[in-house]
């Protein structure tokens, strides 16, 4: 860590005496170890050792950024040039801004040291518990890895972060076969800070499994309908959390004026049952930086309180830009707030609506409104579940669904990056063959 | 250029196991303006090398962000435990790679690095001209960008090479808002192979075709819902590309196929119309330079094109060494690394539905009640041939004419079914690069073909 605050030291120096009015360095080092398992045999053992370094500068209210992984005298200097060079080709824009309160702060979180054989062990049984549990999943692909990295964040105005962090990661993609019938892919991941139990246990990944090898006999359904959906924690983060964060609340469409929620701050947008935060703080949280990209301190904070627009998620440059407040994180490690009824409990209350684990297709309009295939899905009639389905569209509005919340669960997935329960929307135009 | 720094690694190479050392170095430079405010202006590099050693079966690999023979020597000696590691551990017992002739291919590509300012004076001109000529357009993005990668390759078998691609393209991204004042937008990317000062010498070269954005937004903007359910449409030849590379090139890829894809219980059997022939073109395609060309793979294999379907039979996939000789095939050059840290994957390289024998407008001209469908903002598909693509620009067809167009839709369905409904392929190809295409890594690839005639699932409002 010391060898790496010089480093970066000797890089801000290079940006001030070439003029830089306000400069900010980023050096890492890290270590991932992996292991790949392709069509059901393990196929590949990796040991990366990266590095990397970044620059910005301001000067003359012009910015500029560089990375590069080479390290050395001669290396910082051309870094520092790059740098300056591509500000001055810049025009001066008065919105940028950072961290300009001097302190000096270290971090230590989730898993910095590599236990590489249990890494192995874990993968190993994983794979054996799969087979055994789920004969007819193929695993397509799964990687398992941990990565540690040691961070240090240095700027001008005396900020330094020092940052020792690791996670293992487990990432499958699989699909069931049977004979002549298959299902399609589907996805699922967790980060752990520890590898205390075995992964099969963690978030969904056991029951999400068992639900694929169930979709075996899916077949097309018939007509149209407008019905219920009801999204697993992943559709609801990839549907519905992912539209209203880079549609409605992210820099972009609140620089340009096309969010529909721009006049929206502090009133009410969704359904009053829905609160939603950013909280990379969460002690379930492994991933989730302990500062901004701007050099503040990073806290969690609420997006949508009690249904109402309690924040957009702004950098301080688009904050500046739009004269609103900034987030006060990077908006990573998402948290919707659990209801009080169980999944099964809400099924029990829909007479025709869609089970959705997985969506494919476009990001939806800046108006909310999408359409795509609701993957790896069910019918649900008469409030239970009642077949896999295939070959089934959904589309609706994202804004819209917001507001005809049918349902939120009492349970949760807590993968490392987000907490999330399963959430039923009405609404939704459910399309067959 | 990147200096030959691996030329005496070929004496750490172990006898006998398949070994292979990379050195690479990846630059992207990029300047995007929103509505005129500079809001990326970066630029990155990353250099390295990496090993990768065989055994079993089962391979390890190592790379270091370090480029110098005692990086490769490090690299070469992790990888190659890593692999004795798996061997020991989860014993495939599967024989050697089948060993390819010793060969050697010298890129005549030289990346030239060009300032940033050239890149945001060229993005500036263009929004300036935008900015004056499209008063209508609620917000604007324009970006100008380059990205690529250098390659030294030294295999224990099979072709030596040193390997340059790089592309540059300029981005121009308009929203419009409907008479209800939903926004609307529309993309469109120019350029292709080749640094950016090569590619982009005059901005008013794309004046037209930004007129021409302009015109389709405007029209897009007036626009009504497409119809939803079973249409015969017209795909223009970027859809075409799309649905080459996204619903069928992904099935065929054999790591996929092993993995359980739809492809695996179809090789010999009809699974297009006699009229579709589609080929994964290593660097030369129709007469012409493949978009994104690829002379040597990063398994030492030299590229060749790969025939997938052939008068609607599917006769092949695309593979690295070790599927080839698992499905007794020959390797085409198709296994591709992203970055110096990153182990070769089995790759399209430029995919593409032949041309054939319809003029455009014929095609239209013989639909009553359908679509013309040309842009596509993403795609996505399934290993079961199931796919789904946003149209993003699109026209009605009524009585063998265009009508009015379309707001975004989508179109979906099972690659291997609904290309059976093929009944005219145009005779001219379209391509487009300047995407990435997403497995475990990224990778630039291209894709084409012409206008084809076809019974698709539209997804309405």
């Amino acid at each position: 860590m010391t060898e790496l605050k010089k480093y970066a030291a000797k890089v801000l120096e290079e940006a001030k005496k070439l003029g830089a009015d306000y400069a900010q360095v980023t050096v890492s080092e890290s270590e991932k170890r992996e292991f790949n398992v392709d069509g059901g045999s393990f196929s590949l053992m990796r040991t990366l050792f990266n590095r990397d370094v970044s620059l910005t500068v301001l000067k003359d209210k012009r910015k500029g950024s560089v990375s590069m992984n080479r390290f050395g005298d001669a290396e910082a200097a051309s870094l520092a040039k790059d740098a300056i060079d591509a500000c001055l080709s810049g025009q001066p824009d008065d919105a940028w801004e950072y961290c300009a309160e001097p302190c000096e702060e270290e971090f230590v979180y989730g898993a910095p040291q590599c236990d590489t054989n249990k890494l192995f062990i874990r993968t190993k049984e994983l794979l054996e518990n799969i087979n055994e549990r789920y004969p007819k999943i193929i695993m397509e692909q799964m990687i398992t890895d941990h990565t540690a990295a040691k961070v240090v964040y240095l700027n001008t105005n005396g900020v330094c972060y020092k940052t020792s962090k690791g996670k293992y990661d487990f990432s499958l993609m699989y699909s069931a076969h049977d004979g002549e019938k298959g299902t399609s892919f589907f996805g699922d991941g967790v980060s752990l800070k520890n590898l205390d139990r075995p992964v099969i246990e963690e978030a969904l990944l056991d029951k999400e499994l068992s639900q694929i090898q169930a979709q075996l006999d899916a077949s097309p359904m018939d007509g149209k309908f407008v019905g219920t959906a009801v999204l697993t924690p992943g559709a609801l983060g990839e549907i519905v959390l992912g539209t209203a964060l880079y549609n409605f609340l992210s820099d972009g469409c609140l620089i340009d004026g096309t969010s529909i929620w721009k006049d929206k701050l502090g009133e009410k947008v969704a359904d009053d049952r829905i609160s939603i935060s950013f909280e990379p703080m969460n002690e379930t949280m492994v991933t989730g930086s302990r500062y901004t990209s701007e050099g503040f301190r990073a806290e969690d904070y609420e997006v949508i309180r009690d249904g109402k627009l309690n924040s957009f998620c702004l950098s301080r440059y688009a904050a500046n830009k739009t004269g609103n407040k900034p987030a006060s994180n990077d908006s990573s490690c998402v948290v919707m707030k659990a209801g009080d009824r169980s999944l099964d409990e809400i099924i029990a209350g829909i007479d025709k609506g869609i089970y959705v684990m997985r969506f494919s297709g476009g990001q939806p309009a800046p108006s909310g409104e999408f359409s795509g295939v609701a993957k790896n899905s069910f019918l649900i009639e008469h409030g239970r579940i009642t077949r896999p389905l295939t070959e089934t569209m959904i589309s609706g509005n994202v804004a819209d669904m917001l507001n005809d919340l049918v349902g939120i669960s009492s349970e949760t997935c807590v993968d490392g990056s987000s907490v999330l329960p399963y959430a039923a929307f009405g609404g939704v135009t459910i399309s067959g063959k | 250029m990147l200096k030959d720094e691996l030329k005496h690694c070929g004496a750490a190479f172990e006898k006998g196991l398949h070994t292979e050392v990379r050195g690479q170095v990846s630059r992207s430079r990029s300047a995007a303006l929103l509505n005129g405010n500079l809001i990326a202006n970066s630029r990155t590099e990353s250099s390295g090398v990496s090993a990768r050693v065989y055994k079993g079966g089962v391979y390890g690999f190592s790379s270091i962000a370090e480029y110098s023979k005692e990086a490769a020597e490090r690299v070469l000696k992790a990888a190659h435990d890593n692999a004795v590691f798996m061997d020991s551990h989860v014993p495939a017992g599967k024989p050697d790679i089948k060993p390819l002739g010793k060969g050697e291919y010298l890129t005549d590509v030289n990346i030239v690095d060009a300032p940033q300012k050239v890149y945001i004076d060229f993005a500036r001109q263009i929004d300036d001209y935008v900015a004056k000529h499209c008063p209508k357009l609620i917000s604007r993005r324009i970006m100008a960008v380059e990205d690529s990668m250098e390659k030294l390759l030294k295999v224990s078998d099979g072709t030596d090479a040193h390997t340059a691609l790089p592309r540059s393209y300029v981005y121009a991204m308009f929203t419009a808002a409907t008479p209800a004042g939903q926004p609307v937008e529309l993309f469109k990317a120019f350029g292709g192979e080749g640094t950016f000062e090569n590619n982009f010498t005059d901005p008013a070269a794309l004046y037209s075709d930004l007129d021409r954005l302009y015109e389709n937004i405007l029209k897009k903007a007036d626009g009504v819902y497409a119809e939803a359910g079973m249409k015969t449409v017209v795909l223009g030849g970027f859809m075409t590309g799309m649905l080459s590379h996204e619903a069928v090139g992904h099935t065929v890829e054999a790591d996929l196929v092993l993995g359980g894809s739809v492809a695996g219980k179809m090789l010999g059997k009809q699974v297009a119309s006699p009229l579709v022939t589609l080929s994964d073109f290593a660097h030369e395609a129709f007469g012409k330079r493949a978009p994104l060309p690829v002379f040597v793979d990063d398994e030492g294999t030299s590229a060749e094109d790969v025939t997938l379907i052939k008068d609607g039979i599917l006769v092949g996939y695309m593979n690295s060494r070790q599927t080839a000789d698992h499905f007794h095939m020959a390797p085409a050059g198709n296994a591709r690394a992203w970055s110096f840290s990153d182990e070769p994957l089995i790759r399209m390289r430029n995919t593409a539905v032949h041309p054939g024998a319809s003029k455009l407008e014929d095609m239209i001209a013989s639909i009553d009640d359908g679509y013309y469908l040309i842009d596509s903002g993403n795609g996505q598909a399934d290993t079961t041939g199931e796919f789904m693509f946003g149209v993003t620009m699109g026209y009605e067809i009524k009585n063998g004419k265009l009508g009015r167009a379309l707001l975004d839709t989508t179109i979906s369905g099972v690659a291997f079914e609904m290309l059976k409904t093929v009944d005219m392929v145009g005779d001219t190809v379209e391509w487009s690069s300047s995407g990435y295409c997403g497995k475990k890594q990224p990778m630039p690839v291209g894709m084409g073909g012409p206008a084809l005639r076809c019974k698709v699932m539209i997804g309405g409002r």
